[in-house]
């Protein structure tokens, strides 16, 4: 279906060569994964497939493509849309029309389909989608699952032989998330659809992906099926690494296969010793805590106490409530009812130094905190407003990411070096307090598992609170003492990683899942309890 | 959900109040007309991006009329009339004949400059209550294409505007949460300037890939249809505008 010759790729004015002699084919029905670290080229990958790449983002392209036998050189993206249908990263950003018929449908209306046969494939991918009561529904008022669902729907209307997915779960909660693979899963068993889609959360989707295409970033590349990559990659999910970490002899990619493979570990009996965390004191105070938009109702009397050294995550489905809550804690929305205190101060009168040295925000896009011209520039600005030693920004910075160079414009660094700056700068103030929202999205294990170390440090040397909201399981479940889990403004579950992940089988961690009923939530808990 | 109008509708009513506004050539009509489009933005609000983009374009007219007044003070032929105060005169070389800085501004030089603020100032938020009033998706569709690529230049401008609010909002705040209570230009510029543009690009690319401009026809999945009350608005709008001119 999909046949790449000897296929290399780069960008003009880059001296870094994208792709390099990559050679492989896929066939009809099957699942690809492409996976490799942030910035490695896996977007550019599968813009090659429908052409996007390089008729509508320039580069320079050796080799050839095609696709169900048309080569992509010789025709336009468009020209290959009842083939191939693309869903981007972000959705809202590829949506051309507001209602939902009306974007299914405008891909037909482009070619021209003629009327009837219009009307019976929306309905068609309406029922395929469960999409029927939101049909009249602007697309801006839905949650990010049935955003992403439509986004399928408009590419799959056209009934393409290949459906290319650029992270299509990495903005959604678990469930939701689970939603969209498994819609996937059926399309290529049932229809025979060819899927290929890029992913940094492989522990959602390698069970489902018959073969791996593993960019190393170093212009090499791996194919082959699932288990075979996986056993030598660099980046895997924590499923793997609980397999290298019991010398299994075989590495499986569901939790089905793994539990068979370590039934016997299960059976043993461990002595498990709970550590009570100390009582500290409160840093953040929420009472009585209520948000409305309008007449729309955002959080609804909610109260907790975080205290110092705890690091907390707030979790729950899109348009639970979690941003509502980080922003009246951080003081940029101000309560409809109730009060915020941190450290017995209104959050919402704090200003300029103050500011930074009580709360340090990471907002969902780091970029917007950024606006110089270089690395330096950036580190430079946060040195004199915190009127710390000239350096010392950069040189944390360096810490978290070495390699970095100071000239770099913030635009040209990748996701995980972004954040990684973002957080020095936020750092820097010295602050009393961590907020982040949604801070892994878009990175890989490697990045992540960085990230996680800095806040740990944070939040244990200084006895200072770390506050995040995250759909990420496997990050909570690494870094969070406390989960507070949010559904529909309230507060459905308080208490510790422990408890609340083990409680709810959707938001179980993949070890977790393996070791159950075990009380293990990370491969370092399982070989902890193993040394023991 | 509210009645849709189609997507042209409220654009000729804005071209039509625009015509009287300027023909008319009256501080009424233009008081009345941005009393009217108010009223109307306000009444069909919904929580669409571009639907700020009133708001936006009635802060950029009283600008334009803060400008023109400053200028009209300053600079420009005498008008005789009842004077207000002097401006000293600063003299200029001998090659600018007939212009004079400063000088004496009586209420008809101000009241004259101030009127032209208005009506250009009117003619801009007309504009922007178009925009806000339906959405330039639509308004797009409607449009015949020609050419392929000035379709695509078409969809990355229109989505542009409305999105630059909504992304302004967000990244001052960030920036506030950042301690900087006054946010250059530059702080503010720069991450709207990057963001917009990767935004128009992958709708530009999502576009390409869906075929968009492919086919020299095309088929509506639900055609916009021009209704009675369509023409009614339009009839009422132009009836309005003609006697506003001719009276």
């Amino acid at each position: 279906m999909i046949k790449f010759s000897n296929v290399s790729l780069i960008y003009p004015h880059s001296t870094k060569t994208i792709i390099e002699g990559l050679t492989f084919s896929i066939q009809e029905g099957e699942m690809v994964l492409v996976m490799g670290e942030t910035g490695s080229g896996k977007t550019s990958l599968l813009r090659l497939i429908n052409g996007l790449v390089p008729h509508h983002t320039g580069g320079i392209l050796a080799g050839d493509i095609s696709v169900d036998g048309i080569s992509t050189r010789e025709v336009k993206p468009g020209s290959l849309a009842h083939i191939v249908g693309i869903v981007g990263q972000n959705p809202l950003n590829g949506f051309v029309t507001d209602i939902v018929e009306e974007e299914l449908a405008f891909g037909m209306e482009a070619l021209n389909f003629p009327h009837d046969v219009m009307r019976k494939r929306v309905e068609e991918v309406l029922d395929l989608l469960g999409l029927n009561a939101v049909r009249h529904r602007s697309i801006a008022t839905l949650s990010g699952g049935e955003q992403q669902r439509v986004a399928i729907g408009a590419a799959l209307v056209m009934h393409p032989k290949v459906l290319v997915l650029d992270e299509p779960t990495s903005a959604l909660d678990p469930i939701a998330a689970e939603e969209v693979l498994s819609l996937l899963h059926r399309l290529v068993h049932d229809l025979s659809v060819t899927v290929v889609i890029a992913e940094h959360r492989l522990e959602r989707v390698i069970q489902f992906v018959d073969r791996i295409i593993y960019i190393e970033g170093n212009g090499e590349t791996a194919i082959g099926p699932a288990e075979e990559v996986l056993k030598t990659a660099q980046l895997v999910p924590p499923i793997i690494r609980l397999a290298r970490a019991l010398n299994l002899s075989e590495v499986g990619t569901s939790v089905r296969e793994v539990r068979r493979l370590t039934e016997d570990i299960r059976s043993q009996t461990f002595e498990t010793t709970e550590i009570m965390p100390a009582e500290t004191s409160v840093v953040i105070e929420v009472n009585e805590l209520t948000i409305n938009y309008g007449d729309q109702r955002a959080l609804k009397g909610v109260s907790t106490k975080i205290h110092a050294g705890e690091i907390v995550a707030v979790m729950g489905r899109n348009g639970a409530g979690k941003s509502s809550l980080l922003h009246a804690i951080v003081g940029s929305q101000l309560p409809t009812k109730g009060q915020v205190r941190v450290h017995q101060k209104d959050p919402a009168l704090l200003k300029g130094a103050d500011r930074r040295r009580s709360i340090g925000y990471v907002p969902q896009e780091p970029s917007d905190l950024l606006y110089a011209q270089s690395v330096r520039a950036e580190c430079a600005q946060a040195d004199r407003d915190n009127e710390i030693t000239e350096g010392s920004t950069f040189a944390f910075l360096s810490r978290l990411v070495p390699h970095i160079s100071q000239e770099t414009h913030p635009n040209d660094l990748s996701e995980g070096q972004r954040l990684a700056l973002v957080l020095s700068i936020v750092l820097s103030g010295n602050p009393e307090l961590l907020v982040l929202d949604e801070p892994t999205r878009g990175l890989d294990y490697q990045a992540k598992n960085l990230f996680a170390l800095a806040l740990k440090e944070y939040a244990s040397t200084f006895n200072r609170p770390v506050l995040l909201a995250t759909h990420d399981v496997e990050l909570v479940a690494e870094l969070a003492h406390r989960v507070l889990f949010l559904a529909e403004g309230d507060i459905v579950a308080d208490g510790s990683t422990l408890d609340v992940l083990l409680s709810s089988p959707a938001f179980a961690p993949q070890v977790a899942k393996v070791m159950s009923p075990k009380p293990w939530l990370t491969v370092s808990d399982v070989v902890k309890a193993m040394a023991q | 959900m509210k009645r849709s109008l189609h997507p042209l509708t409220m654009w000729i009513w804005a071209l039509l109040l625009i015509a009287a506004v300027v023909l008319a050539d009256s501080a009424w009509v233009a008081l009345s007309a941005i009393g009217v489009a108010t009223a109307l933005v306000i009444a069909r609000r919904d929580n669409s991006p571009w639907g700020g983009s009133y708001w936006i374009a009635l802060r950029i007219g009283a600008v334009i009329l803060v400008i023109r007044a400053v200028v009209g003070i300053l600079i420009g032929v005498p008008i005789p009339g009842r004077t207000i105060f002097t401006v000293p005169i600063i003299d200029l070389p001998s090659w600018m004949p007939g212009i004079r800085l400063g000088g004496a501004v009586t209420l008809e030089r101000l009241s004259s400059s101030l009127h032209e603020g208005l009506i250009i100032a009117t003619v801009i938020a007309l504009f922007g209550a178009a925009t806000s009033l339906t959405s330039p998706h639509k308004v797009l569709r409607t449009l015949p294409f020609f050419i392929y690529e000035i379709g695509i230049t078409l969809v990355i401008a229109t989505s542009l505007f409305p999105q630059l609010a909504h992304s302004a909002r967000r990244i001052r705040l960030a920036q506030q949460l950042r301690g900087h209570e006054k946010i250059s230009w530059r702080g503010l510029a720069l991450p709207l300037l990057e963001e917009s543009l990767s935004r128009s690009l992958q709708l530009a690319a999502a576009m390409d890939s869906r075929g968009f401009g492919v086919s020299r026809k095309r088929s509506r999945y639900r055609p916009e249809k021009w209704q009675m009350s369509d023409s009614a608005i339009v009839a009422i709008t132009m009836a309005l505008s003609s006697a506003l001119v001719l009276a």
